[in-house]
């Protein structure tokens, strides 16, 4: 049997209806012609097995035996939420605790740089330059102290999940 | 509406409604493989270990695959353990046994008998596939990968299978039952 006698077959028995490549194949091939009825037999038999409904109780029954299991992964999520908040909560204080030092130190550079330009520029200029500093400084501080939970958040995600698989 | 992703990410947190929308939504075609795989031996408990085995492995569930692939998966790993449990039970005794006077009833525990025999006439590779192709209506690279072989090989064992079945389909079966 040919590789085109095969791909007949399988359209014959898979599609149900007959396509004009598999009447034609049908009309140019003997043996494949002598097989249709089988063919036909065959998918007949098969669609018409409808397996039986489940039964109703299933469901229930599925939901009670996955009910322990369940309970576990809730457990399980909930444990892993308070020690994610905790992990978050612990990076964010300490990333916070040296924050009025470096207030502090920021202040004192800005004030030296203010008065080291407005001796050989315009006040207004060195403001200018001064606040565009400042702003620059706000933006970097933000950003690194924004990063700090979501940090905290997938570090401790990746090791729940080495701990837990 | 909650994609099968969603579901099963809210089962590996405990919620047990998602766990009844994901059964809603595959309950019949899931039993329908069973009873097709493995026959109707044990068929109730077999799909009460699919689900447990489901809410068992949610967490570690890859979202980069398609649940109804896994879902199979695991359905025709246990098919292949339940099938290693003696003792064998080709044909349903209720359906064998089915004597009503309801003529469409009795067409279809006929039927449904003649497919479970032609389907059990198969080695259990060919019968994975043509279940998962035909009734389950899946293509070759999803049977593949529930199978995890080549494409190739899902094709041949197709063939083959037809083959077998059509040469069955020949034989006149209600001669060897009289």
């Amino acid at each position: 049997m040919s590789e085109r006698c095969d791909d007949a077959r399988l359209a014959a028995v898979l599609g149900g209806e007959a396509s004009p490549d598999l009447a034609a194949h049908l009309a140019s091939c003997e043996a494949c012609r002598a097989d249709a009825p089988a063919w036909r037999q065959l998918a007949t038999t098969l669609a018409a097995a409808h397996p039986p409904a489940p039964a109703a109780a299933l469901a229930a029954r599925v939901r009670e035996a996955a009910g322990p299991l369940l309970a576990s992964h809730a457990r399980r999520a909930r444990e892993a939420r308070r020690t994610l908040w905790r992990t978050v909560g612990r990076a964010v204080a300490a990333a916070l605790l040296p924050l009025p030092l470096l207030v502090l130190i920021d202040g004192w550079v800005l004030r030296a740089i203010y008065d080291t330009l407005r001796a050989v520029l315009p006040a207004a200029l060195s403001l200018y330059f001064v606040v565009n500093y400042t702003t620059l400084l706000a933006v970097l501080l933000t950003l690194a102290y924004g990063a700090i939970p979501l940090l905290a958040e997938r570090q401790t995600r990746l090791r729940h999940e080495e701990i837990h698989g | 509406m909650a994609t099968d992703a969603d579901l099963i990410k809210a089962i590996a947190a405990g919620e047990g409604r998602a766990l009844d929308d994901l059964y809603r939504r595959y309950e019949r075609p899931l039993h329908a493989f069973l009873y097709r795989q493995g026959g109707p031996r044990d068929l109730d408990d077999r799909m009460q270990e699919t689900w447990l085995h489901v809410v068992r492995a949610a967490p570690r569930y890859d979202p980069t695959r398609r649940f109804s692939t896994w879902l199979f998966q695991i359905a025709l790993n246990l098919c292949r353990d339940a099938r290693r449990r003696p003792p064998p039970e080709p044909i349903d005794p209720e359906i064998a046994a089915t004597t009503v006077a309801d003529p469409d009833a009795t067409q279809a525990a006929e039927n449904r008998l003649d497919a479970a025999r032609l389907l059990a006439a198969l080695p259990e590779a060919q019968r994975s596939v043509v279940v998962l192709r035909y009734y389950c209506d899946l293509t070759e690279t999803e049977v593949a990968e529930i199978l995890q072989c080549p494409t190739g090989t899902v094709k041949s064992r197709m063939h083959a299978a037809l083959a077998r079945l059509t040469a069955l389909a020949r034989v006149p079966r209600r001669k060897d039952e009289a």
